[in-house]
């Protein structure tokens, strides 16, 4: 069965990007949002099976999106992806140890997206 | 469609078997909590039917159990008791709907109907596929609005792939979803009823609707694909739309298992696979915003020259370079994202700018805006870190002195590709690296008395061969160690405690940044299921590939490809494989290419016609992955190291 993938990243070329390889892949239907607070409300309102979150957002980051997310038991069980520019491995695993569901480094080759997508969820 | 029901009132149960039965379900049922998560945790549903008073493991607790780990199966909760608090309650632990008993099993059925559809929330009721139509409801397929006649067998293979129109089903699969779990046939039997299908369907006129996935199992095709490629019994006659189609033999066409496969065109541009999105479309409407980043750049790096350093411009410039960064990359312009990496690392590392420094930055600057002038994909920088690829049996050279925790690690190296030796004292670790050049170091900064001689050693590295990365490893996570450690080169810095897959994971991508792909790999078929399986296969190992079902585009794609090994299958309609090998051996500059043949013969004479015209080497079709990527790897080696010794000759004469 399709499943539905929330977006949250405040480039909307990237989201773009992102939503066009999902959907190729013909595994995801997509929801996007531009900001955490918007990520929030779509995440409670839709409960996606999972959520792609971008860490360097203005306002809200990535960080504090995905604290409220998992404060919320309306979206805490959501599994969450972070997508990170920042190539340290020693800090991509403080963000791991966060409890995120995994992390997928920027840039990325589209066409391993969906399959990196899929490795975190059934892991 | 294959249902789990966990209700321990048996007589309950039965009567919903039997209900569920009729509708074509598959049924597993358990009487009790723990059997019921036995079977949700061994096997897959499409439906979780639970009550909520089980003995042992309430369904409310099965239910929390069952998302926490990710499941997504939709559960309807049964309960008798109507209250606002007990509905909450189950909705919350992740429950899909809820019904009071006693229920109508009319409404029961309807909310299953209805659950089903929730995954795929474009569907209706009733299932479409072009012409033909499939209502859940009453059970009926319709073909032009025919009522079709199917096997109990046949409309549940046809009701699963209506539901999952984009999903690969495995026979495996497909024996998870439609056969109960005491029932399980040979996948064989699988292979029939799809034969069944097809032939059922194509009595009725309805077209072949399954697509077979060379190696993977069965699909919906999609309906676009279908219009291209005619199905039906008088239109295999007429010539086909696509170049694809047109080249293959016609045989093909007429053998159910082997059904042509959708085809954007005849040739796959390099790297470019034929599910990709319209990327440059894309780019076209968001360029204007990543120029308007990279001009917020430059403003501060003009406001940089003239005046003092401004912290906070600066973060801004920092953060818009990390932003482009990623998604620049992402967009497959890597040069573009290569250039943001550097100027992010000069804008982080100094406190203040000189003069050249300033230039060098506009000059990065106004690089990555001639870059981003080219279509994205069109990079000239050969390779990025991210689509790097490990070498296989990578030597890793630990620096440690805890014998037993780096036994631990030698072990979960060798799952990891990599062949680990340990050495701990400084005068053999340096001839060590001097003489074998391990691929990578792993650095312990505890394993000698003090700190200082692992740093020491690292700039060392840094300084005589800046090409190893070496990973270290600390107790010690301070800041200011931190700083220290990436001045003096060191790749990535671990903490302590670490586990030995951690290590390993962050070894594998510091070796990825030091081994960008080098091989870009063509591959000639007229069989567009075999290369998308191939496609499948070697994208992983971070080959550049190109992929061509049409011989007669052959040598324009070579001379824009310029690969580094060439797989060529024998039989091709108009020009065979060994045609093509005798073309590239005539022409001097492609003597040298590595080239690799496929096929199902494996009689004698066509594998030395094969090797006569100047083949390399030879793989039978079926295509066993691990081996077509150890000869795909032995030949690269191989080539490579021929490439070495006459630039070595080059240099002696």
């Amino acid at each position: 069965m399709t499943q539905q993938i929330l977006i949250i990243d405040d480039d909307d070329g990237i989201r773009e990007v992102i939503q066009a390889w999902l959907e190729v892949s013909g595994e995801w239907e997509v929801l996007s949002a531009a900001s955490g607070l918007e990520g929030i409300a779509i995440a409670k309102a839709s409960q996606p099976d999972a959520i792609l979150l971008d860490m360097v957002m203005p306002d809200l980051d990535g960080l504090a999106t995905f604290e409220r997310l998992q404060a919320d038991p309306g979206t805490a069980t959501i599994p969450t992806i972070l997508l990170t520019a920042q190539a340290d491995v020693s800090q991509q695993q403080q963000l791991l140890d966060l409890g995120c569901a995994g992390i997928i480094a920027k840039p990325f080759r589209g066409q391993d997206l969906t399959n990196q997508i899929k490795v975190i969820l059934s892991g | 469609m294959k249902a789990l029901l966990v209700e321990d009132d048996e007589a309950l149960a039965e009567l919903l078997e039997a209900a569920l039965t009729s509708q074509h379900y598959q049924v597993d049922r358990a009487t009790d909590g723990p059997s019921g998560w036995e079977l949700a945790a061994s096997f897959e549903y499409d439906l979780i039917l639970l009550d909520v008073m089980l003995p042992q493991l309430g369904g409310i607790r099965f239910c929390q159990q069952l998302r926490a780990q990710g499941d997504r199966t939709p559960i309807l909760l049964m309960t008798a008791q109507d209250s606002t608090t007990q509905k909450v309650t189950g909705l919350d632990a992740g429950a899909d709907d809820y019904v009071i008993k006693p229920f109508e099993t009319e409404e029961l059925l309807a909310r299953i109907r209805a659950l089903l559809r929730r995954g795929n929330p474009t569907s209706s009721p009733v299932l479409e596929w072009e012409n033909l139509r499939l209502d859940p409801s009453i059970c009926e397929v319709t073909c032009n609005g025919q009522p079709l006649r199917l096997s109990a067998k046949a409309y549940e293979l046809l009701e699963l792939f209506l539901r999952n129109p984009h999903r690969i089903f495995s026979p495996s699969a497909l024996i998870e979803h439609l056969w109960a779990f005491e029932e399980i046939p040979l996948e064989n039997t699988v292979r029939t009823h799809i034969k069944l299908l097809r032939q059922q369907l194509k009595r009725a006129k309805a077209g072949d609707m399954i697509e077979t996935i060379y190696g993977l199992g069965y699909r919906l095709k999609t309906t676009e694909a279908t219009n291209e490629t005619p199905t039906t019994t008088e239109a295999e006659n007429k010539t086909p739309i696509t170049t694809a189609t047109a080249n293959k033999p016609p045989t093909t066409a007429a053998t159910p298992d082997n059904v042509s496969a959708p085809q954007p065109g005849p040739t796959v541009a390099p790297n470019q696979s034929p599910k990709s999105p319209n990327m440059t479309a894309i780019w076209q409407r968001s360029k204007a915003k990543y120029l308007n980043r990279i001009l917020i750049l430059e403003q501060i790096v003009v406001s940089l020259q003239d005046g003092p350093d401004d912290p906070v411009l600066r973060q801004q410039a920092q953060q818009e370079v990390h932003t482009l960064k990623g998604s620049l990359g992402s967009f497959g312009f890597t040069h573009a994202s290569h250039i943001c990496q550097q100027i992010e690392q000069m804008l982080r590392a100094q406190a203040s700018f000189s003069q050249t420094q300033i230039e060098s930055l506009s000059q990065l600057i106004s690089t990555l805006r001639q870059d981003l002038e080219q279509p994205p994909g069109s990079s000239l920088a050969p390779s990025t870190s991210e689509t790097g690829m490990v070498p296989l049996n990578s030597h890793l050279l630990i620096v440690a002195d805890n014998a037993q925790w780096v036994e631990k690690l030698t072990a979960e190296a060798m799952n990891w590709g990599m062949q680990a030796r340990c050495m701990n004292d400084l005068a053999t670790v340096k001839a060590e690296i001097a003489h074998t050049h391990p691929d990578a170091i792993l650095l312990d900064l505890s394993w000698s008395d003090s700190a200082e001689n692992g740093l020491e050693l690292l700039a060392e590295v840094a300084i005589a061969h800046p090409s190893i990365p070496v990973v270290i490893l600390t107790a010690q996570a301070s800041l200011a160690n931190r700083v220290r450690v990436a001045r003096l080169g060191g790749q990535a810095f671990l903490h302590k405690p670490v586990s030995p897959a951690r290590i390993l994971a962050a070894i594998t991508q510091a070796l990825q940044h030091a081994h960008p792909p080098e091989a870009k790999l063509m591959i000639v078929d007229d069989d567009a299921q075999l290369l998308d399986f191939l496609r499948t296969l070697l994208g992983p190992w971070g080959f550049q590939l190109t992929l061509l079902n049409d011989p007669q585009q052959f040598w324009q794609t070579l001379e824009q490809c310029i690969p580094d090994l060439l797989i060529l299958d024998i039989e091709m309609p108009e020009l065979s494989g060994i045609d093509l090998c005798q073309v590239v051996r005539q022409a001097p500059s492609w003597s040298d290419l590595p080239i690799l043949f496929m096929s199902s013969h494996t009689d004698i004479e066509t594998i030395q016609q094969v090797f006569t015209v100047g083949a390399d080497d030879y793989v039978n079709k079926p295509i066993l992955g691990p081996e077509l990527i150890a000869r795909i790897l032995n030949r690269l080696e191989r080539a490579r190291i021929l490439h070495k010794l006459a630039k070595i000759k080059g240099r002696l004469t």
